[in-house]
């Protein structure tokens, strides 16, 4: 199964310098591909792992370095020769035409016509089925791209790559994890076209995604390969060990801290189509977990709950008082936080300064009697929350969409924490972070439970629910299906999962309360 | 000097350095182009330009724009002496002889409804800003044309037109309001919260929602800013030309976007400052000044302005790549293990 067996080296990157203005993004790195291989690149953000790939597709020139391809040394490398050599990059975000068809995309630029020279559709459809069936896929290509998942999306985009010679495929997954139910979808698929002996080159900051698929992975740490190892010989610690350079320690979460005061309940809560009958009650200093399959209407059960959807029908209390937000700002107001799943699109104002999105909520606060913003008072409130949380920006006036990820999302942190929030609603608050900043979130959430906040957690990750979390409930088809408190012997990842995948609601038909460890 | 930091810097500054080098380059060639008389006549002619830019830039800020401001300014005007004029040649009022005083309050008022209406048209029934404010260029034009039948107003009565066109001791009124007009304007964009938050509804609206902010009535906001600004700046033309004709202020509106763009407003929302649109606004004004003074012939004077504004935008075009490849290719100092590059 491990790659390895095949010994003929498809890519050989020799030497590899790349420097930008003041940076030395890439220090003589070596980086070899087996053909038939699926190879994990790991790295922390800037780590050079974009970069490399940059390279190897033409789209960046090193200033040193060889590039080997079939044997063939190649120089140099531009992004006409990488695609005549069969190396294509498919990028997250994805590059096909939303509103045009599978088929019309798969054939873009070169649609199939009849004699009258009009666009021959039956042709079309029908030739562009034939070859995904050959793939073994069975997606109807009539179907507006628009309408696809995430993953159906890169499976189209592979498919279209390999009907133009692609053998070297390069998944580019650095910001977000796939939602559980598709990865299996796209994984099989790819595992498929490996077995028929395309290359992958898998990106990601997903850990557990590398040991699922890859057979081989290279760490890139700091624009070096660190080391390139068969999976198989790693375990989880010493590959996050690898990336970082540091020992994380895995953070686990003192638990029974929390007060006996509910700072917000939910009593019988329902949204038609997206949850029904919830009920719930998150204390004070509480870290309340909160999982379910994509879809399953966690994301609008937080959402609604910040006032940026309808709420349904039903009861809220928020520190014992009645609360239905019409907007974020009456949320706000009663101190309830929310950090967005997309930090990108609802988190932060890229093109403004660190300073400027921190400060942004609680700009009332900031101004003298004449109405004018204290640009002193503003400047010391930033600053002791970018030394609180850690964030690293050569400035509090730099872009927030210059720095990393993982920053990104402190900066959100902190734009909360001015706020002040007795109630902190948190969407996947680690998604597209690398593993350092990941423990260092928790240890954020951590401390603002301390602080008494009462804290509604969503992750699709069970293992980091698990540590950071009192309770963990979970949420089935729109209901709240099973309640696990983590340190309780009964309670572990497969238990969960099982109640994620509606399995054990239906199949045990059990809920298993016990009480909070003391 | 760091390069890296020096040539941003520089081209963040682009509009004053491309105003000095006009200003030798016309100080050359033309004698007169510094003397007092002159500056004061390039400050008069940027002064109505001035006071719509400041308009166009709140709405730019918000990531919107008002195609509508140089037909609000017309039928703010007209509207201001049709109620104050007689009716018949060759005044061509509406007979109601008002208060002059009470003319620039329906000229102003009538600037924020128009303000208001574009703003609830983009925001509460969800049209798009573009048709919206460009059908209402059409249309307030078209009730201009209805209304002075092709008649030019004439006689305005003094304290109508003093704003346009007297003085106080050497300096025309339209230059000190315009000057205060961008201070009063800086003051509210950087310094009050207001500002900030149009900021923030330009650089990410549904991020400025999530952050407690109402995007949208910040967005009506800048639309009646706007419409107010345009009725004044419809005044003031009114008062430097004595007349109203049915064709003040048109083709203005793409002046005024160039110079705010030149002066480093974004059209994409999010970025921008009074200031350096105030500098585009100076741009434009000595160019057209220095045109003349050197005798370049009037037909090519268009020609010369539009190669000006895409010179600008040209050098602008490298700002933004310099803002992409310089900081955001660092080896990320991510979290907390920032390692140093060479371990």
């Amino acid at each position: 199964m491990t790659a390895n067996s095949k010994n003929s080296n498809l890519v050989e990157m020799k030497g590899i310098v790349k420097t930008f203005p003041g940076v030395l993004a890439l220090d003589h790195v070596d980086f070899s591909l087996h053909a038939g291989e699926l190879h994990g690149l790991v790295g922390k953000n800037g780590a050079g792992k974009t970069t490399l790939m940059n390279v190897l597709t033409g789209i960046y020139q090193p200033d040193q370095g060889e590039i080997w391809v079939d044997g063939e040394h190649i120089h140099p490398m531009t992004a006409q020769r990488a695609r005549q050599a069969g190396i294509t990059c498919v990028h997250q975000r994805s590059n096909l035409t939303p509103p045009l068809s599978v088929a019309e995309n798969i054939f873009i630029g070169g649609w199939p016509t009849s004699r009258s020279g009009f666009v021959d559709w039956r042709g079309l459809y029908e030739e562009a089925e034939k070859k995904l069936q050959r793939l073994g896929l069975e997606i109807d290509v009539r179907r507006r791209v628009e309408g696809l998942s995430v993953a159906e999306k890169q499976v189209i985009e592979i498919a279209a790559a390999l009907f133009a010679n692609a053998r070297i495929i390069i998944l580019d997954e650095a910001t977000a994890p796939l939602p559980k139910d598709e990865v299996n979808m796209l994984f099989g698929f790819v595992r498929r076209q490996r077995d028929e002996g395309v290359t992958f080159i898998y990106i990601s900051h997903y850990i557990e995604e590398v040991f699922q698929l890859c057979g081989v992975v290279s760490v890139l740490r700091d624009g070096e390969v660190v080391t390139t190892r068969p999976v198989a010989s790693l375990d989880q610690a010493e590959l996050i060990h690898l990336i970082t350079g540091v020992t994380v320690e895995r953070f686990k979460r003192e638990r029974g801290r929390q007060g006996a005061r509910p700072v917000l309940e939910i009593r019988g809560l329902t949204r038609p189509g997206k949850f029904d009958n919830i009920n719930l009650a998150v204390k004070e200093g509480e870290i309340v977990g909160l999982t379910g399959l994509e879809g399953c209407g966690k994301g609008e059960l937080l959402k609604g709950l910040f006032g940026l959807e309808p709420l349904g029908e039903g009861t809220v209390l928020v520190e014992g008082k009645p609360y239905w937000p019409s907007n974020p700002a009456e949320a706000l107001r009663r101190r309830v936080g929310y950090l967005p799943r997309d930090r990108l699109l609802l988190g932060i104002i890229g093109m403004r300064p660190t300073a400027e999105n921190i400060s942004l909520p609680i700009l009332r606060r900031l101004v003298n009697r004449f109405g004018l913003l204290r640009l002193g008072e503003e400047r010391r409130v930033v600053t002791r929350f970018i030394e609180l949380l850690g964030i690293v920006t050569p400035s509090m006036w730099q872009p927030v969409e210059f720095l990393s990820g993982g920053n990104q999302q402190k900066v959100v942190f902190a734009k909360l924490a001015g706020t002040e929030p007795k109630v902190l609603l948190l969407d996947e608050p680690t998604q597209g972070v690398d593993v350092a900043a990941k423990i260092e979130i928790m240890r954020i959430v951590d401390q603002m439970s301390h602080q008494g906040v009462g804290v509604l957690f969503v992750s699709e990750e069970i293992q980091e629910l698990l540590d950071v979390c009192d309770r963990i409930v979970v949420m089935f088809a729109g209901k709240l299906d099973g309640e696990f408190v983590p340190g309780d012997p009964t309670v572990n990842a497969e238990r969960i999962l099982l109640a994620v995948e509606g399995s054990l609601a239906h199949n045990e038909s059990e809920k298993i309360h016990t009480g909070i460890a003391q | 000097m760091n390069p890296r930091r020096f040539i941003p810097g520089l081209l963040n500054n682009l509009i004053w350095i491309l105003l000095l080098g006009m200003v030798i380059l016309f100080e050359a060639l033309t004698p007169r182009f510094l003397s007092v008389r002159n500056i004061t006549d390039i400050f008069v002619h940027g002064a109505v330009l001035g006071i719509l830019v400041i308009g166009q830039t709140f709405t730019l800020i918000t990531g919107n724009f008002d195609l509508s401001m140089e037909s609000t300014l017309a039928i703010c005007a007209l509207a201001g002496a049709w109620v104050i004029l007689p009716a018949g040649p060759p005044t061509w009022g509406g007979n109601l002889m008002l208060n002059p005083l009470i003319g620039i309050v329906v000229a102003l008022a009538l600037g924020l409804a128009i303000g208001w209406l574009n703003g609830t048209l983009i925001t509460r029934l969800k049209m798009n800003n573009f048709i919206v404010t460009l059908a209402m260029l059409i249309i307030l034009r078209g009730i201009v044309l209805g209304i002075s039948e092709g008649n030019t107003m004439v006689r305005l009565p003094p304290q109508f037109t003093a704003l346009g066109g007297a003085s106080i001791g050497p300096i025309p009124i339209c230059v000190i309001v315009m000057v205060i007009a961008f201070l009063i304007a800086y003051v509210v964009l950087q310094h009050r919260p207001f500002g900030r938050k149009l900021f923030a509804v330009g650089g990410n609206k549904d991020a400025a929602l999530a952050a407690g902010l109402n995007p949208e009535q910040r967005i009506r906001d800048v639309y009646m800013i706007s419409g107010v600004l345009a009725a004044l700046a419809g005044w003031m033309f009114a008062g430097r030309q004595g007349v109203i004709t049915e064709g003040m202020g048109q083709n203005m509106i793409l002046e005024v976007f160039a110079a705010a763009i030149i002066g480093g407003v974004s059209i994409f929302g999010g970025r921008g400052s009074v200031i350096g649109a105030f500098g585009g606004v100076l741009l434009l004004s000595a160019l057209d000044s220095g045109l003349s003074l050197t005798r370049v012939n009037t037909f090519w004077i268009d020609a010369a302005r539009g190669m000006v504004i895409l010179l600008a935008m040209l050098i602008d075009a490298q700002k933004v790549r310099y803002a992409e490849v310089s900081p955001a290719k660092k080896p990320a100092p991510s979290g907390s293990a920032a390692v140093p590059t060479e371990d």
